[in-house]
């Protein structure tokens, strides 16, 4: 198996791809292949990691094209093409016109439209800029402590199993790398942040659900998607933010009718 | 192998070229320093937070990618929302019954009650803080059976509890505006007199080394699992905490007691929840017996952790096991519908890493390392002996867990410590005086020297497998079963491998975000606590929890009733011992 592998050294402001034969293992991941080659070849390759076990978000990078965990990505799956998904075409790409043979090859880049710092890794904070402007922390009314001081706030079974869908997230940036509105719209929240906002606005201990829903009533928040749902098909935790987005929209349009 | 096509230009680059430009010298102060954004390194600084002090928290990754992360099956608290199997209502002191016992009677029963006497209104707090716990009925927190508990006591989120918890937190410490340095490795501890004063740091993005200022210093790096080959922890779990506090001559605590956790997935030791066993997973050999009936007749699958992993590797030499090493841990009688909405994790890491859906068949687990209950001596305030220094959390022994950990108890140690720390450390530093910022100054000096020198090594055996060769030496020689002769024979090796690190050395020179390099500083940090936890274990004669000794295979209350304590002393360690506090119950047989 052929790891090819995109490569920038600031340092020097040069651009390649390295190719790196890498003997696979059973069930070896795309991250295992790279602390491979690190160890084997290059000790000067950078990629980022933490859990090995697809629950930290550190690692997600482009993979064959598309926005996935390499800890999570098993390299025999992506060769006989069983991982291969239908997406709404994005600019998946650093350089373009890279040609590889997904049979033999399994081609790493950085995630898309962040600025690149060396290699694969990127910088993530325009991506955490987003989820940031969305006051990401529960806002509980005062005399709402007060009252349940001691004890916890009963909610609904129902109610957390909505939340999970949305509290899942482990912001990889994944599909915010695989937006197509994003590549084109940098002032778009993003599927991930809006996902974020929707999980508080529909949180029953949330003090002011109306300025969550307006938080992000904008041509750049809730509207700007197009649904593509790029965004779920490659969430590593089957996050829907299209969903999340849709009811939004819904309960926005249906505030102001109440508001006329 | 071959590689194909590369010309790294790194390769070509030597340290003599100046590459390095004079740069404008990195120092920050803040009030308070935190080293490491996992559940006890927030929580604490959300305490600060509110106190409105100035807070920085450091970390080698982003907060959000901390080990904390990956706990999967809850946080211990008597809130007695699920009654017991006898009808009754838990209570601290049955939570803090468990844990003594189950700590085979090491632990410090004054602290013990202390997180137990906490625990309810840590969870409160983190449910008012925004954490989606998994709920009841009657739409109260849901508790569930963990092992070595009388009581349902386990507050869950599904089995993401770590996620969620972290989320939380990170979400607060953003309420709050608290300073957040993501992606600095702390490199050196700095001492003025008998003081800590702050720390030096590498940011990762540019390699420049930054000094940081502070009154207080609090430790809340996590464990040191990944010493060992196979190990449920993330690839970053390096106990960087403890080798910093050690290097400065603050000691490490009862650093052979290593927990092993009975189910981690085979091949990849990825860790498979105790949640699994405590929804009704049965552990199954490869005759069909589901063994732990023999080995602990009443607790059966949900004995404590030191049990279970003993009696798996028990009936793997046994020749029970299935080829490769391992047991099957079966889901399948739970159903599709309580698996996936109790365990819907536990089934992705199956389906993603085993090829298996736990819906339809066993899980192949097998014991692995999975916790560090000693680490740098603290006492119940999180204080160590050197003042304006702290440690809370898994990189801490204060010691609550003794020599073995129950389930559920690690995140509940992160956010009663993490906050009891603050409380410390706000107490403390109007006492302090200004720290004197020229002695980071000079700090930063001599690390931009010994970084230099680490890049400008031109040749030696490639460091990774200097890395692997001590992985493998921890496993084979201080796992699950200990023996005289392997501990000793491991020890040389040790030594030997502290002689290849030496000469060991990589190519990688550049500055900008060069993981090889932290790398090899991690490394460095694991060779010296792998010493403390080889000597600790050669000279505990006995077994106790965890520290399991086929030479000596009885707990000997006379002669080891105490910690380990290992003392670095002009680069050799000193091992000593500590009283253990009791008071609240005598030991006894522990029977399940």
């Amino acid at each position: 198996m052929i790891l090819k592998i995109y490569r920038y050294d600031p340092e020097v402001g040069r651009k390649w791809y390295d190719s790196f034969e890498i003997k696979p293992t059973v069930g070896m991941t795309v991250l295992a292949a790279l602390f491979e080659a690190q160890k084997m070849y290059d000790n000067s390759l950078s990629f980022r990691y933490s859990c090995r076990g697809a629950v930290c978000g550190t690692c997600a990078a482009l993979i064959n094209k598309v926005p996935r965990l390499p800890c999570r990505t098993q390299i025999s799956k992506l060769l006989d093409g069983s991982l291969d998904i239908q997406l709404s075409p994005y600019p998946s790409y650093v350089e373009k016109n890279v040609e590889w043979n997904p049979e033999k090859e399994v081609l790493l880049e950085p995630l898309p439209h962040l600025p690149i710092i060396k290699d694969i890794v990127v910088d993530i904070n325009p991506f955490l800029e987003f989820y940031k402007k969305i006051d990401p922390f529960l806002k509980v009314g005062k005399s709402e402590i007060k009252k349940q001081n001691r004890w916890e706030y009963r909610m609904d079974e129902s109610e957390v199993l909505e939340l999970e869908r949305y509290t899942n997230c482990i912001l990889c940036g994944s599909c915010f790398g695989a937006c197509p509105v994003d590549a084109k719209n940098p002032g778009y929240f993003g599927p991930a942040a809006l996902a974020k906002l929707y999980r508080f606005y529909i949180d029953p201990r949330e003090k002011d659900k109306v300025s969550r829903l307006k938080l992000a009533d904008l041509p750049d928040g809730w509207w700007a998607c197009q649904f593509h749902a790029n965004c779920m098909k490659v969430c590593p935790k089957g996050v829907p933010p299209n969903i999340a987005i849709s009811k939004a929209r819904r309960d926005l349009q249906e505030l102001k009718e109440k508001e006329g | 192998m071959s590689m194909l096509i590369s010309t790294p230009i790194s390769e070509l680059r030597s340290c003599s070229e100046p590459n390095f430009p004079e740069r404008e010298i990195n120092l920050h102060e803040h009030d308070a320093i935190i080293v490491g954004g996992g559940l006890a390194g927030l929580r604490a600084a959300v305490e600060l937070g509110r106190s409105d002090i100035n807070t920085a928290v450091v970390s080698k990754v982003l907060p959000l990618r901390s080990h904390s992360v990956a706990a999967q099956g809850g946080i211990n608290a008597s809130l007695g929302n699920v009654f017991g199997n006898n009808g009754k209502t838990d209570s601290w002191k049955s939570h803090a019954f468990d844990m003594i016992k189950g700590s085979d009677y090491l632990a410090d029963q004054n602290a013990v009650e202390l997180m137990c006497r906490e625990a309810p209104n840590a969870v409160i707090e983190l449910e008012h803080m925004g954490t989606v716990f998994s709920r009841l009925q009657n739409g109260k927190i849901a508790q569930r059976p963990f092992g070595g508990a009388m009581f349902p006591r386990t507050c869950y989120v599904a089995d993401r509890t770590g996620h969620n918890l972290l989320n939380t937190l990170f979400e607060q410490t953003l309420k709050l505006g608290i300073k957040i340095y993501s992606e600095y490795f702390v490199t050196s501890l700095v001492k003025d007199g008998d003081r800590c004063i702050g720390c030096t740091a590498i940011e990762l993005q540019t390699g420049e080394i930054h000094g940081f200022v502070s009154k207080a210093v609090l430790l809340s790096t996590g464990g040191f699992g990944r010493l060992f080959s196979r190990s449920t922890n993330s690839l970053i779990n390096t106990g960087d905490g403890a080798s910093l506090a050690v290097r400065v001559g603050v000691p490490l605590k009862d650093m052979e007691f290593i927990q092993f956790h009975p189910t981690t997935l085979y091949g990849t030791n990825i860790l498979i929840t105790e949640g699994a066993r405590g929804e009704g997973g049965k552990l199954i050999n490869s005759i069909g017996e589901q063994f732990m009936q023999k080995y602990a007749p009443n607790s059966v699958d949900l004995a404590p952790r030191d049990v279970v992993a003993r009696s798996i590797e028990e009936e793997i030499s046994a020749g029970r096991g299935f080829p490769g090493g391992y047991v099957h841990l079966d889901l399948t009688h739970l159903g599709e519908d309580k698996i996936k909405e109790r365990l819907p994790g536990i089934r992705q890491i199956a389906m993603d890493f085993a090829n298996v859906d736990p819906v339809k068949e066993p899980i192949p687990v097998q014991p692995g390392q999975h916790y560090s209950m000693g680490g740098v001596d603290a006492d119940i305030g999180c204080r160590t002996v050197l003042k304006g220094l702290y440690a809370a959390g898994e990189c801490s022994c204060i010691s609550v867990h003794g020599a073995n950990r129950l389930g559920g108890n690690s995140i509940l140690e992160t956010v009663v410590f993490g906050k009891i720390a603050s409380k410390s450390i706000l107490e403390d530093i109007l006492t302090f005086p200004e720290p004197d910022r020229k002695k980071i100054e000079e700090c930063i000096m001599n690390e931009e020297g010994r970084i230099f020198s680490i890049l400008c090594k031109e040749e030696g055996e490639n460091f990774f497998y200097v890395l692997e060769d001590l992985k493998k030496t921890m496993f084979d020689h201080f796992g699950v079963f200990r023996e005289g002769n392997m501990m000793e024979k491991g020890l040389k090796k040790l030594n030997e491998l502290k002689k290849r690190f030496l000469n060991a050395h990589f190519n990688n020179k550049s500055r900008v975000f060069n993981q090889t390099l932290i790398r090899y500083l991690e490394l460095e940090n694991m060779l010296i606590l792998a010493e403390a936890t080889a000597l600790g274990a050669i000279k505990r004669k006995e077994s106790r929890g965890s520290h399991t000794r086929l030479d000596y295979p009885e707990r000997d209350d006379a002669n080891f009733l105490k910690h380990t304590i290992a003392r670095l002393v002009k680069g050799k360690f000193l091992i000593e011992y500590s009283p253990v506090i009791l008071g609240l119950f005598e030991p006894r047989e522990r029977e399940y």
